[in-house]
């Protein structure tokens, strides 16, 4: 399935057996096409970025991928298992936790309980299940703290009073502190600040190093383009390119996304 | 000072209701010159807001999902009906469970439209409400179904509302146990955080693995039962009911709500203070039976009171919610 270039593949993840793997995927929204015929690896410990432009189906594929949606066709593996049922839920049990751009909070919950949601700690009194509060305060309160919040911020307030910015960071804070095994960042820098972005991307990297996979979706191809081991481009819901990052320089990947796969670049063979 | 209010608002809503509270019995004492502050009135304000008040925590918790529920007086209507219609044949204990069953099976049958077809439920509990009002009437065919002598004597039958304990009408201690009950699964559980996650936004809950379609489901099963129960405390202690029993109390309830500071789109629910709002509610029918107004004025107290209350929740919450 991977695109050689010039002859050369990558070995040493080519001979891993891909974590999550999706298989022929296709999805429709009543007439409309988002997804065709898509079929993509992903191994552990890569930092994989996909890009394409707008409406490529960049979403709507990690979306399957985080149980949001079924596929309309196609099947998708995680560690080798066929998924049968798509939901959060089964997903996020699985260790894959995605940072989307216009959902995961709900406004009206403090920031402790934002961060906990759908997997409150609890404590046990007479048997029944109460939240634990205290848990909820100390731990969204240190994790806020660790990643730079204001210190006005107070966990039991309502997260409706953060910035637009500090929502996306204590998303991607929320995502990162649990165990996790996959990493998905859809268009993790948009509203941040120069500074803030350099900081997620140096996060997406050390992610990869502790031998996460990390899924890395954006428009901005020089950022991607620095960081990401693998570039998988999406164009009209197919998948046009997949290659290792040294394969290819950012006029070829410029070019791809801009003739959208039609005339791939010079030297680059299309998958 | 601002953002004091703001924190203020924020985290104690219903604040405002129980000032409101204070400010309203004062003033009815006043001008009544003392008797809306009797012990006889009191009681029975209290026994009339028990009652509204576990209808309207169900409706609060429905709220709280971002959902309406708007059959709760049809439904309080048919737990009245299955309770007394049983109780002489039955016995008590039995019409009490079958009442409750009824609530049930309506809020499941609210739910399943609501949560799984995805009808809105304005529409899916305005066919409820017509439903269940119109087999009110047909079981009654015009009749009342009364507590018998020997049903009044049964230990059920007083325990329900039908009897008092030092002077509280029973139905006061269920509308408090009821309270207690649900203020620690909302504000205490972890189901309760999905509740108001679900009411403040359904996808991002749906996104962090929250079964939104059993929370919604849930939320009208127990407005369901809640409601049916209303219908059996009242039913107990008036001792009879006939096919209107329980019509336009869901306004009631939904006032109650909104004015015990329940936010209408969800997410933001106060149980204290909804208690507290059907205080007021009650109170000012009373207040109006002691100055002698026509008591078909109260609908349209009532109705000015949800569009102030309204107004009042968004400038509040938009005052709380600045930054």
């Amino acid at each position: 399935m991977r695109t050689e270039i010039d002859g050369k593949t990558d070995q040493a993840i080519d001979s891993k057996k891909p974590l999550i793997s999706i298989k022929n995927v296709s999805l429709s929204y009543g007439n409309f096409q988002a997804l065709t015929d898509v079929s993509v690896d992903f191994y552990q410990g890569e930092l994989v970025g996909l890009v394409g432009d707008n409406g490529a189906g960049k979403t709507t594929l990690i979306r399957i991928i985080s149980g949001i949606i079924p596929p309309t066709y196609g099947e998708v593996y995680f560690d080798g298992e066929r998924i049968t049922k798509f939901h959060p839920k089964k997903a996020i049990d699985l260790g894959l936790e995605c940072i989307q751009q216009t959902i995961g909070i709900c406004d009206n919950l403090s920031v402790g309980r934002n961060y906990f949601l759908g997997r409150e700690p609890i404590k046990r009194i007479f048997g029944l299940p109460f939240l634990d509060k205290k848990k909820i305060r100390e731990t969204s309160a240190k994790v806020v703290h660790d990643f730079g919040l204001r210190d006005t911020v107070d966990v039991d307030d309502e997260i409706a009073l953060l910035s637009g910015g500090e929502k996306q960071t204590f998303k991607i804070a929320r995502a990162v502190t649990f165990r996790n095994r996959v990493i998905i960042m859809d268009e993790p820098t948009n509203h941040l600040s120069v500074r803030e972005r350099a900081h997620v991307n140096e996060l997406a990297v050390q992610l990869k190093r502790q031998g996460l996979l990390v899924i890395y979706i954006t428009h901005d191809i020089f950022q991607i383009h620095r960081i990401a081991d693998r570039i998988v481009i999406l164009e009209n819901g197919r998948k046009v390119t997949d290659v290792p990052r040294d394969a290819m320089n950012l006029e070829n990947l410029e070019e791809i996304i801009r003739d959208g796969g039609r005339a791939p670049a010079k030297g680059v063979k299309s998958a | 000072m601002r953002q004091f209010i703001g924190s203020i608002v924020r985290r104690h809503p219903e604040g405002i209701t129980i000032s409101l509270v204070v400010l309203i019995s004062l003033g009815f004492a006043v001008i009544t010159q003392g008797s809306w502050l009797s012990v006889g009135n009191l009681q029975s304000i209290s026994q009339l807001t028990a009652v509204l008040a576990v209808m309207a925590f169900g409706e609060a918790i429905v709220i709280a999902t971002g959902e309406i529920d708007i059959s709760v007086g049809s439904v309080s209507g048919i737990g009245a009906l299955t309770f007394l219609g049983l109780a002489p044949i039955a016995g008590s204990g039995i019409a009490l469970l079958a009442a409750l069953a009824c609530g049930i099976l309506i809020g499941a049958m609210n739910g399943v439209f609501v949560a799984l077809v995805g009808i809105p439920s304005l529409l899916v509990t305005l066919g409820s409400l017509f439903l269940f009002q119109g087999i009110g009437y047909a079981v009654t065919s015009g009749f009342s179904f009364a507590a018998t002598n020997t049903v009044r004597q049964q230990f059920v039958y007083n325990a329900v509302g039908g009897g008092g304990f030092a002077e509280v009408n029973t139905g006061v201690i269920w509308a408090l146990v009821i309270l207690v009950v649900l203020q620690l699964v909302v504000f205490e559980a972890p189901v309760g955080n999905r509740i108001l996650a679900v009411g403040g936004d359904a996808g991002s809950s749906f996104s962090r693995g929250v079964n939104v379609g059993r929370i919604k489901f849930g939320v009208f099963v127990v407005s369901g039962v809640l409601a049916a129960f209303a219908g059996v405390l009242d039913a107990a202690f008036i001792g009879y009911a006939d096919g209107s029993f329980g019509a336009t109390m869901e306004l009631s309830a939904i006032a109650a709500a909104v004015l015990g500071g329940c936010h209408l789109a969800g997410g933001r629910i106060s149980l204290i203070g909804t208690l507290f709002g059907a205080f007021i509610l009650r109170g000012i029918q009373s207040f109006l039976i002691i100055l002698g107004v026509q008591p078909q004025w109260y609908i349209l107290v009532v109705g000015l009171i949800v569009v102030l209350a309204s107004l009042a929740d968004r400038t509040l919450t938009r005052l709380a919610l600045k930054k």
